[in-house]
């Protein structure tokens, strides 16, 4: 019992995410849905430098990660939803992957012919359905993203390069699945958690969430007490 | 009629010197290959052993799930051919090919049928149930099939397989190419759409060749210098590229000349002008008649 309040304590702002998801919403997981959907024209032509003259392009053009404007995208195109539409859409750290790698080129491999251009366009400007006869050595979007993330994870050795690693699982709304009195205490919401997810429920059992002791550093009074902890006197147990 | 030995051989002679002044068979055998198939391009350096190809064309084909879809731990440790419920599967090879840490790195290999330019199997096919189409595809029709099951044993692939347990209606199993999907008007095959890193690439074959060249000219430390299938057999509308030696990734070593030139030479010359039969029937006819004369009761003089 005491056990089945904590998993309770840890599922709830889960559960209350989902339904809070009608009023509020994140705005950049907004801005990043919106900028998913659109397209752009397609770049026939390419300049096909070296790696290392591109890195030097783009240090005389004075580009650097304080560029890098747009923190977060949603891979979610619909050049590549049009032919199929399996996995949910893959959220892509864009500032983040620029800093750890350190190096546009890593992506940003070749550049429009076009001089106008930007030094940096997106995947899909070149990339876009796949087998185009017309540029047959073109690869497409889906396989363009997929060749890129999961040969430099298989290199750095860091990263997922297994599909549900990377696109995000598919949830169902919940409104319909979960049937709650109002205003629910939070034994109840677990207990509706667990119906479904007895095995997270017991997955949760054997980790740190709920196994921990130690100090508690900003609870007044315990702050070198190590013996306390979910896995010793905590209350709030199922 | 007497025929002594001598008189026999002489007539053979003559049958063998007539046999062998003829001139060659008739008609030389030609490709009946389709000008401008269309072909995959499997390019095994990009596939990373997903085995979504397997669902997408168990999907298109309405065959059953394949087995552990989404569990790839332990379904690479047997080595799997296509059958009666898989037209096409992956294995893993380890080739001895190692990583900058020593680690061995696996070749996924996608097998299905190769579409031959000039089949094998649709030569051998009697009923005419198999056929090369326009777009590349090699068709099968079950209504015309008999179940002889001699595609099978003259596909050089090991391909085609046959549902042994319908004894009522039972069909001979292989890729289809997607024939519904590729004969319309930017139709993609199931495995090539679904294809997270594009190993598998569509498109004519002439423009696929190309684009295989451009790859092992642009990248000639990823691959072999071969494309697989450019020549094989006649050459396949399905072809591989590779950075493993081909034979190791169970795509054996074939000649060059396609399997029915042979087969079908040997038969057309053997049939020209019946002469074969013909040949056939005089000197067993020959024979009989020799030992007659031999068998022949000695004379009982006046009985
Ligand atoms: S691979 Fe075998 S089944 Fe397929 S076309 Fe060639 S001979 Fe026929
Ligand atoms: S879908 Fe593509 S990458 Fe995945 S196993 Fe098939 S050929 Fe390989």
């Amino acid at each position: 019992m005491i056990k089945k309040i904590m998993v309770c304590a840890c599922l709830i702002p889960f559960l209350a995410g989902v339904c809070a998801a009608e009023v509020w919403k994140a705005p950049d997981q907004e801005q990043a849905r919106e900028r998913a959907k659109e397209t752009v024209p397609f770049v026939k032509e390419y300049k096909d430098d070296c790696q290392i003259s591109r890195r030097i392009c783009l240090m005389d053009a004075g580009i650097s990660l304080d560029d890098v404007t747009t923190v977060y995208f949603l891979l979610d195109s619909p050049i590549i939803k049009d032919r199929e539409d399996h996995y949910e859409p893959v959220r892509f750290a864009h500032k983040r992957h620029a800093a750890l790698v350190d190096d546009c080129t890593q992506c940003h491999h070749y550049r429009p012919k076009d001089e106008n251009a930007l030094e940096t366009t997106r995947c899909s400007a070149c990339h876009q359905d796949s087998f185009n006869p017309e540029y047959p050595e073109r690869i497409g979007l889906k396989a363009a993203y997929h060749q890129q993330c999961m040969e430099c994870h298989q290199q750095e050795a860091k990263g997922p390069v297994d599909c549900t690693g990377c696109h995000l699982k598919h949830v169902p709304d919940h409104k319909e699945l979960v049937k709650l009195p109002d205003n629910p205490d939070p034994i109840q919401v677990t207990k509706a958690c667990l119906e479904c997810h007895d095995t997270q429920g017991e997955d949760m059992l054997k980790t740190a969430h709920w196994l921990w002791r130690g100090p508690s550093p900003y609870t007044t009074g315990h702050r070198k007490d190590i013996l306390h902890g979910k896995g010793t006197t905590a209350l709030n147990n199922f | 009629m007497q025929i002594t030995r001598r008189h026999f051989f002489r007539v053979m002679g003559v049958a063998g010197a007539s046999v062998a002044v003829r001139p060659p068979a008739g008609h030389a055998w030609q490709s009946k290959a389709p000008p401008d198939p269309y072909g995959c391009l499997v390019d095994l350096t990009r596939c990373v052993g997903c085995r979504k190809c397997e669902e997408a064309c168990a999907e298109v084909n309405c065959l059953p799930e394949p087995e552990r879809v989404n569990c790839q731990c332990t379904i690479f440790e047997k080595d799997r051919r296509p059958d009666h419920d898989a037209y096409t599967v992956v294995n893993r090879y380890y080739t001895g090919k190692v990583d900058e840490f020593d680690k061995p790195v696996p070749t996924f290999a996608k097998v299905q049928c190769m579409h031959c330019q000039d089949p094998a199997c649709v030569s051998a096919c009697i009923v005419g149930a198999l056929t090369k189409d326009e777009t590349g595809t090699v068709r099968y029709d079950v209504t015309k099939c008999i179940g002889c099951r001699y595609c099978m044993v003259a596909c050089p692939f090991e391909i085609p397989a046959y549902e042994y347990h319908d004894p009522i209606t039972p069909k001979v199993m292989k890729c289809t190419f997607c024939y519904d999907r590729i004969s319309k008007q930017g139709g993609v095959p199931g495995c090539a759409t679904i294809c997270p890193t594009e190993a598998i690439t569509f498109g004519r074959r002439d423009t696929l060749l190309e684009v295989a060249k451009q790859r092992l000219k642009n990248n000639p430390a990823r691959y072999l210098p071969h494309i697989y299938g450019e020549k094989e057999v006649g050459g396949t509308s399905w072809m591989y590229l590779s950075g493993v030696p081909f034979e190791q990734v169970n795509l054996p070593a074939l000649p060059e000349t396609p399997s029915p030139k042979l087969s079908e030479t040997v038969q057309h010359s053997l049939f020209t002008y019946l002469w074969s039969p013909i040949l056939l029937f005089g000197v067993l006819g020959g024979l009989m008649a020799w030992f007659n004369k031999n068998d022949n009761p000695p004379d009982k003089g006046g009985v």
